[in-house]
Parts: structure tokens; sequence; C-alpha cells
């Protein structure tokens, strides 16, 4: 900071910001602590200070000049262009009703949801543009009926649509003879690859800035200072939201002064043992609870299976049967992690931080390994099924599951908030209001954007149904927080837990789900007869096809090195690793010094 | 580019940009707001720079201010006379101090200057009492304040003077990530 004392320090200053570059010096003095008369009196002083030294003849040449003036247009035009974005956003309002009501916490789910619901529309976007509008022009008519139940199933009419790979063609498609041509298999193949290029690139961004903004230290977890003093919630406007956190703190500062801390209490020996007994066996019950639902949806699945291949019967029948399976699974994913929070409150934690990490932690698991044995499903038992059009019906499949849960999510609005709503304030008035479960509805959300990103090579128009439920989930969930929820009563760690989200939606999700596209890729042989990729050893061979191709050309030889010498070479890729382990390692070293150094000044400014 | 306004000369919208964390559109409508405060008193046009100030009663009615405890030691921290009467100037400064673009440091300067009630450069113990009575609505005994604030000041006076200085309170808030998230006023 630069505290203005005396005059020499503000010339200092002065010729300081001066010799910057034009974005620095206006982002140095945004961050001044100064009143908004005596930035203005600085700003003006450093730009006379700038034109003189222009005209005493340290002239800077036109081009950079030309720079200088390219950097301040172009910076006001991203600011247009922001305004206008933050415009598009009916968001803001709502956002800003939410926060002022319900607080950060609450908040950060719904800013959570609006950035999902970026993903599924930029996909859609690209899939529509690049897959769906060249196929439109090389449709084949559809002959089959439309009846209503297509909307549940995805099968029938939805069949012979743009809605799933079987329906897109393999060939060059071209409006005349020898006009542009389109290859449908290096689009289909390109757009799903760059789109997942560019989402992971997003997610490590993402997650490299929440994590250097929030540092996640799980020693600060019981704080009176930082409790006091920088969690007051200033977003808050309602009167009566604010009476109830003043309550909520009255409350929590009493039972702090009042009850022993309990991270000094010594266990016994005995029991020690106890409580770790506990902690095993609620694991061991909690895996072998998810193993258990792992087991029945696979069964399961391999009865369905066994009912497709009977007959492609249209009747009621069969129809409904397809939809056994979602609704098992979305009833699995609603009623263990109440078992788990169950388990949750008889092991009685130390502090409330682990009970809901490792709450967390088991429901992530959970959700994680249904979707890891549907996808082994799929890929080993339908793929290498007689069925005529195996990613077809892999695309349906994801459909219905799609569905089901925006379904039960829904549901589970409605009795999770509204029923209980009801039952606290007039049969069990003890109960009172429910409370927003942020945790359960994050992960509902991080499981929905799994499926629909597996769901996307199968069938493009995914994201687009996904989009338009993130809406309709989006207004639901408002509407009713604002009717039936009263704002929380604990202490919500927000930057925290929003990191450890986005790690999940990274680590677990993303991962898992480009790991399943890369074994569709490249180890799976699509069907012979639908598809873009039909008759082909693998999906990828159109890729490797395609560089045969342009190996006769001599104008793009240079494609043809870089696919041979950097994309398929192992020692290219082994070079890379070593040097990202390397400045990994390096990094890392220059923290533990830098925590050794902040120890140290520490030590001296307490003596 | 775009609309043409009359408010303010494109010098004065520039010195804006530059100074605060918002946009030109964003400022414009911030100007709007003010005025909605009190329309006869605040002029459409400030090219000459008026030296209007606005009473504190009006500025601490805002819909977004009048519920938040600390609503007057925010209106006199960033007031130019420390008396809660706002000119366009600290009004703007104001809500980009508490706008999300600003980062950590600036926050911290000026919340350590909210909750120094009597303008010390050091959050002692009487400024903590203040403060956990405006948190708790005066409904704790004063056993249970000083409490309280002797915990605190144990707690996170690093260079043990019994008071706590802005280092001790920028330490403080590199504990706390949440603390960008809730110092935040959108408007």
């Amino acid at each position: 900071f630069w505290f203005l004392h005396g005059f020499d320090a503000e010339e200092d200053l002065v010729g300081n910001l001066a010799s910057m570059s034009t974005n620095e010096r206006i982002k140095a003095i945004q961050k001044m602590p100064e009143t908004m008369r005596k930035k203005r009196e600085i700003r003006n002083k450093v730009l006379k200070e700038i034109k003189k030294s222009r005209h005493r003849g340290a002239r800077p040449s036109c081009c950079t000049q030309c720079l200088q003036g390219a950097a301040v247009s172009f910076r006001r035009f991203g600011n247009t262009l922001s305004e206008y974005f933050h415009q598009l956003w009916v968001w803001r309002k709502t956002l800003k009703i939410i926060g002022a009501e319900f607080g950060t916490s609450v908040l950060s789910y719904f800013v959570f949801l609006k950035w999902l619901l970026n993903f599924n529309i930029f996909s859609f976007l690209i899939n529509f543009s690049f897959i769906t509008i060249p196929q439109f022009l090389a449709a084949e008519p559809n002959n089959l009926s439309f009846t209503g139940l297509e909307l549940f199933t995805g099968a029938g009419y939805f069949q012979q649509t743009v809605l799933y790979y079987g329906f897109y063609t393999n060939t060059t498609i071209s409006k005349t003879e020898n006009g542009p041509s389109y290859n449908m298999q290096l689009a289909y193949i390109f757009t799903v690859g760059i789109y997942f290029v560019i989402c992971f690139l997003i997610l490590l961004i993402s997650m490299a800035k929440f994590f250097s903004r929030n540092f996640i230290n799980p020693q600060a977890f019981s704080g009176n200072a930082s409790k006091l003093l920088c969690t007051w919630d200033f977003n808050i406007t309602n009167e009566k939201a604010v009476k109830l956190k003043q309550k909520n703190l009255c409350t929590q500062i009493k039972e702090g002064l009042t009850e022993v801390n309990k991270e000094d209490v010594n266990f016994s020996a005995m029991e020690r043992v106890r409580r770790i007994a506990v902690h095993l066996l609620a694991w061991v019950a909690s895996l072998g609870a998810a193993a258990a639902a792992c087991a029945g949806v696979y069964f399961l699945s391999i009865n369905n299976l066994e009912l497709f291949m009977k007959g492609h019967r249209n009747d009621l029948e069969s129809q409904t049967a397809m939809l056994v399976l979602p609704v098992i699974v979305s009833l699995l994913n609603t009623l263990i992690p109440f078992f788990f929070s169950w388990l949750g409150h008889l092991e009685r934690f130390q502090t409330p931080g682990q009970h809901i990490y490792v709450t967390i932690t088991r429901n992530i698991f959970l959700k994680m390994s249904i979707v890891g044995i549907l996808c082994y499903y799929w890929l080993n038992i339908v793929a290498t099924s007689e069925s005529q059009c195996w990613e077809t019906l892999v695309g349906q499949d994801i459909y219905r599951l799609v569905l089901v849960d925006f379904i039960f999510c829904l549901l589970g609005s409605f009795f999770g908030e509204f029923l209980r709503r009801i039952i606290g304030t007039t049969v069990c008035k003890s109960l009172g209001l429910p409370e927003f479960d942020i945790g359960r509805n994050v992960l509902d959300l991080i499981y929905a954007q799994t499926l629909t990103w597996i769901g996307i090579l199968f069938s493009p128009l995914l994201p687009g149904i996904q989009m338009i439920a993130f809406f309709i989930v989006f207004f639901v969930k408002k509407v009713s927080l604002m009717r039936n929820c009263q704002p929380p009563c604990k202490v919500w760690r927000t930057a925290q837990m929003m990191t450890s989200f986005i790690f999940l939606l990274f680590c677990p999700s993303f991962l898992g789900v480009v790991s399943v596209i890369g074994v569709t890729v490249w180890r799976l042989k699509p069907s012979e007869e639908c598809g873009p990729f039909r008759g082909l050893p693998s999906m990828y061979a159109a890729v490797t096809e395609w560089i045969q191709i342009l190996e006769s050309y001599t104008a793009s030889k240079w494609v043809v090195w870089i696919y041979k010498n950097l994309i398929t070479s192992e020692l290219f890729f082994f070079i890379i690793s070593s040097f990202v382990l390397i400045v990994i390692y390096l990094y890392w070293q220059i923290i533990q010094g830098r925590k050794t150094m902040a120890e140290l000044l520490r030590k001296q400014i307490n003596n | 580019m775009g609309n043409k306004q009359t408010i303010f000369t494109q010098e004065q919208l520039d010195a804006y940009q530059d100074c605060t964390f918002f946009t030109r559109k964003e400022i414009l409508r911030l100007f709007h707001r003010y005025r909605d405060l009190a329309p006869q008193l605040v002029p459409l046009d400030y090219s000459a720079s008026p030296a209007v100030t606005l009473p504190y009663e009006l500025i601490g009615s805002m819909p977004e201010l009048k519920d938040n405890p600390f609503r007057q030691r925010i209106a006199e921290v960033f007031s130019e006379h420390g008396d809660g009467n706002m000119t366009l100037d600290d009004f703007l400064d104001m809500f980009s101090v508490l706008s999300e673009m600003a980062p950590r440091d600036l926050k911290a300067y000026y919340a350590f200057k909210i909750y120094d009630f009597n303008n010390d450069d050091y959050i002692c113990k009487s400024d903590l009492e203040k403060t956990v009575n405006k948190l708790t609505r005066n409904e704790l005994t004063p056993e249970e304040v000083s409490l309280v604030c002797e915990k605190v000041i144990y707690e996170a006076d690093v260079d043990n003077d019994g008071k706590l200085s802005l280092a001790d309170f920028q330490h403080m808030i590199i504990r706390a990530p949440d603390f960008l998230s809730t110092f935040h006023i959108r408007i």
C-alpha cells in the first residue's frame, strides 16, 4: 500500500505509475485505498507526466504508440462486451434476491448451476452447428410413428432422428456434384474431441483459480476471531434474515463460551479404539451398501439387455419395462444417502467439518461407482452384443437416465422441501422449516453433468436436453427455496466447499468421462449398420485414414508431420511428462521454503 | 460508443472507469441509483462537478444497506468528512470496494476501518465490544461480550500489544477464504 505521507512520497508514486504499462497502471490506481478525489488527482498527475515525457523527446516509436492505442481501445471494447453479456443474464436479479435472503452459501449452489449450464449451452451449440445441421441435408426419411411415450423412453420414433448416433451418415455430404464437401466422420470426431479439450482447459483453470484463492487450510476450522470479524455476510439484506443470522451468531457464541473445546479432550486408549472401530464399521457398511447397489444395477441391466434382444415390440409393456432400470438407479441414488447421513449421526465426529467431508466422500463414491458399473455394462456387454446399433442403445439408456434423474430432482424438491414444510408447520411444530441441503443438491448436479458428458458421443443433442432440464431445475429450486426454506443455521465454509466441489467435478467426474470416451473411441468396434463410423475397425480409424489421405498432398505435409511426431509419438509424451513433473517438483519445493520462512517471520514478530 | 449521455463528460467517465472497478454502463446505473435517493437535490448534469452531498439518512435507507448492522460505519468510512454524508464520488467508491472485483487487500483495509469505531488505526477491546453487540443485537450479557473479545484478541493478536493492528487483521483474513465473498454487496 502506498500511504501518502508527504509530498515526496507522492512524487515517487507518480513517477512509478508513469513508468508502468497502461493495464498495470489502471490496476494499480484501482487498488489504491484512497478516496476517489485523491485517486483522480493522482491519475491526472500521472497522465500529465506521461504527456510531458512524450514531449520531452522520449517519444515512443509509431509502433509502441499504435500498440498502446490498440491496447486502450481493446480494453474499452472488452468492457462493452462484458456489459452486454451482463445484460443478457436474467439471473443477476434472481441471484441478488437469493443472496439477500439466504446468504452466500446457498447462493453458491445457484452460481454453480449457472456455471454448469454454460458447459451444456456451449456443447449444444457446437454439436448442433457442426454435426446436426449438415446431417439435415443428408437425412433419411423416418417411417416410424410418433406416440407420446417416446418423450420418456427415448425409443420408438426418436430412434431414427438426429437425437442419436445411429442416424448420422458416414458419407461425405455435398450439395452439388463437385462442390465443397463435408466429411461427417471427421466432423463428428473432431467436434466431440475439441469440446472435451476445451472443457478440460476450462476446468483446470477454474480449479487452479479456486485453489489459489481459497487455499484449503483445515486448521482454520474453529477460529473465534475469524468467525466474528470475517464472516458477517454483507450480502444479506432482508430484515428477517439479518435478525435470524444475528440470533444464530448469538447462539454460536454462547455455545462456544460454555462447552469444552472438543479438540483438547484426550481420549483414553480404550475410548480411542472404540471410536476407530465405530468409524471402520461405518465405512464398511457404506462401502457394502455401494457395492450392493452396483451389483443390483448390473444384474438389472443384464436383464434389460435380454429384453431388448428378445424383440423390438413397440407395445406399452416393453416400453415401460425400459424405464425400470433408470427408476431403480435414481431410487438408489436418493435413498442410500439418507442411510449415509444416519450413519454419520451415529458416528459422532469431532468437528462438523469432518462430518460433512466424510458424508460427501461416501455419496460421491456411491454415485461414481453406479456410473462406473453402468459404463462397464455399456462398453463390455452392450457393445459386444448382437444388437443392430449398440451406440443408439447406449444413447437411449443415457437419455432415460438423464430424464428420470431430472424428474427425481423435481420430486425431491417437492418431498424434501414442500411437504417437509407442511409437516414442520402444521403436524409436528418442533421440526420447523427445512433448510436447503447444499451438499446433496450439488452432488446431484455433478452426477447429472457426468451422465450428460458420457452421453455426448452417443447422443449429440443430449446437452440441449440437459440445458432445458437445468433451466427448469434452477427456477423450481429457487421458488421452492423462497417459499419453503429458512436460511442456514450452521456455518458452511462456502469457499472451501466450492473448491472441493469443483475438484470433484474434475477428478472423478470429468476424468472418468474422458477415459470412458477414450476407450470407446480407441478400442471399441463401431456397429456395422449405423452411424458415421460404420465399417471401420474403430472410431479413431477415421482420423488415421484421413492422415493417410493427406500424405499424398504435398501442401499438407506439415499436418502429417505434426501427427506422426507429436501426437502419436510416445517419446514426445514422455518428454512432456518428465518436464511437467520436474516443474511440479520445483514449485513444491518453493512452497515448502516459503512456508518455513513464514513460520520464522511469525516467530520473530512474536518475540 | 452506443448511447450518448449528457450527464458526464467523456473525461469524467474515463476517470471513473480508471479509478473504480465499474464499467461505463455500471457507473451510469449507479448514478441513477444515487439520484433516485433525492431527485430534487441531485442535478442531471454533472459535467461541472457540482458539490452535492446526500445526508446519511438517505444513504442508510437504501435497500442494500438499511438492514445491515454496520451501515452507519460503512457510510462514515467512505464519506469525505467521516460524518456519513456522501457525494457521488464517495458513493461510487463505496460500491466499488464492496463489489466482487475488488482485491482482498483493498477489502481488508476498508473492513478494518469499518470495525475501528474510534478511528485510531487499531481495533481495541472497546471496538470489538461494539462490533460484537452489533453482530448479536445486544443480546449477550456484558460479561459474555467481554469474554468473547478477550478470546478474539488472544487468538488474533500476533505482535502481543493487546489490540489488533491492520497487519494482524490481514493475517486473520488470509485464513478466512470466505471473506472475499461475504464482504460484498450486489447493486
